[in-house]
């Protein structure tokens, strides 16, 4: 299960299991993103690099607009696939 | 009692939703601690959607094996009438390269050598085989 929603103006959730199967829908949404926003990842289960780079993608078109996506309320086994990504360099990150 | 467990596959990441139910039931029977959910699923996730993806030149199922190891698992994904890709020889992802450097190609394998305890790749008569260990952090 997967979802992604937009809470209001600026914040977006994403909920569930990020996998490979669900990146695309997850990229659909934020391509149309185009201003400064905040990702809720406290239901976010998990994540793949598929779900990374859709993030890591989103986040880099965005800087030049607006400095990129902010991550907010991020669960623990989720910040560790983070830093060993070394994406605590690329993002603003929130734990939970 | 062997508590072995093998799925075959087809060649199409729509089946990773089977083979997470087919892990979980596996960790449950074999009481295996959920703190290693996440690195076994991410592990079987991008060895499997790399083989999907880039040994285009078959079509024969993709095999999953599970097996109780120690107080973890261990897993062998196994590719059929494929060419050689041995991922324990993959390039490190530079991690701490700037943004405009930082692509998401290579990530996948680079988490999978970093997440898992052990990795061995074996190849031989075309066949390709993945196996890696992971096990419970000691309480």
């Amino acid at each position: 299960m997967f979802e992604i929603e937009l809470i209001e103006v600026g914040l977006v959730a994403l909920r569930g299991r990020l996998d490979a199967v669900q990146a695309n829908d997850a990229e659909r949404f934020l391509d149309g993103i185009d201003s400064e926003f905040v990702i809720d990842l406290s239901e976010l289960e998990y994540i793949s690099s598929a779900g990374l780079g859709v993030l890591l993608k989103t986040h880099k078109r965005l800087i030049p607009f607006s400095g990129g996506l902010k991550l907010i309320r991020v669960t623990s086994h989720i910040n560790d696939i983070f830093k060993y990504s070394g994406f605590d360099k690329l993002f603003e990150i929130e734990t939970s | 009692m062997d508590d072995h467990v093998k799925l075959t596959c087809n060649r199409d990441i729509g089946e990773l939703e089977q083979i997470v139910d087919s892990t979980e039931r596996f960790f449950a029977k074999n009481s295996i601690g959920t703190d290693i959910r996440g690195t076994v699923d991410l592990a079987v996730e991008e060895l499997f959607v790399n083989m999907v993806r880039y040994n285009k030149e078959t079509n024969a199922q993709i095999e999953i094996e599970m097996y109780p190891e120690g107080n973890g698992i261990k897993v062998a994904l196994t590719d059929h009438d494929v060419d050689r890709f041995d991922p324990t020889l993959h390039d490190d992802v530079d991690v701490n390269a700037p943004i405009e450097q930082r692509t998401p190609g290579g990530l996948g394998i680079f988490l999978v050598r970093k997440l898992v305890d052990s990795i061995d790749y074996d190849y031989r008569n075309r066949v390709s085989r993945i196996t890696f260990i992971k096990y419970q952090e000691p309480r």
